[in-house]
């Protein structure tokens, strides 16, 4: 499952996504914000996507997955607009028969998600605002 | 008697809409842009061209990257009237 939203995301919709009787184990990144950043303390991570190219990038990077480890299910949500300290702006949840291939395959994605959907946040402080400085797509 | 420049137009030329995301969007206040591409344009002849008409952007020249049809393209992509076409700065997600 790949979704761009600007809901809230429901923890125990994605966990029982991921789970099947055929596998034994669950690893699940959960990316929050920070009370802090560049500006120093900051309100609010106000996040922009385009979202038709974040979701095609991201089903890439399900596909990836699925080819290099032996995963059962996959799950990756990124929310947008303007997200409090402490909510969940990034998942990643993978199911797989043992954990090893869960850790491996759920770094491998969210390291992916980092550094190749186009999303960008803004952090939101009292003494201002700031675009993040982020990681150019390679070309 | 000066020098007059004529630029010629092209009936093939197509406008050409450029989408903008995150801090590129704020620096120019707009969501897309929109240029006249020659015929065979490429995405190298359009970003010389975004520069020259917003300069703004110059400082962010090195940085932005430009997708076509949502994929990452380099300067020798060739240009069409209907390719959906986005600057996009470096990413920060997550």
């Amino acid at each position: 499952m790949i979704l761009i939203t600007e809901d809230s995301i429901n923890m125990d919709l994605v966990v029982n996504q991921l789970r099947d009787n055929s596998i034994g184990a669950i690893s699940i990144f959960m990316g929050n914000v920070r009370d802090h950043g560049a500006l120093g303390s900051i309100t609010e991570l106000y996040y922009e996507a385009y979202t038709e190219m974040a979701k095609n990038t991201m089903t890439e990077i399900e596909k990836e997955v699925l080819a290099r480890w032996k995963i059962r299910k996959f799950v990756a949500i990124h929310r947008t607009g303007n997200l409090k300290v402490g909510e969940t702006s990034v998942i990643v949840g993978v199911s797989s028969e043992h954990r090893k291939e869960a850790f491996a395959a759920c770094k491998y994605a969210i390291d992916c998600i980092k550094s190749r959907v186009p999303i960008w946040k803004k952090e939101k402080s009292k003494r201002g605002n700031k675009w993040v400085e982020g990681i150019s797509l390679s070309k | 008697m000066g020098e007059t420049t004529v630029t010629l137009i092209d009936s093939r030329d197509s406008n050409i809409t450029v989408k903008l995301f995150a801090i590129l969007k704020d620096v120019v206040a707009k969501k897309e842009i929109i240029l006249l591409v020659p015929h065979g344009g490429t995405v190298g002849i359009l970003k010389n061209q975004i520069i020259q008409e917003y300069p703004s952007l110059n400082s962010f020249s090195n940085k932005f990257i430009v997708s076509v049809n949502h994929k990452v393209a380099t300067d020798g992509t060739v240009l069409h009237a209907n390719d959906e076409i986005a600057l996009l700065p470096p990413v920060s997600g997550g």
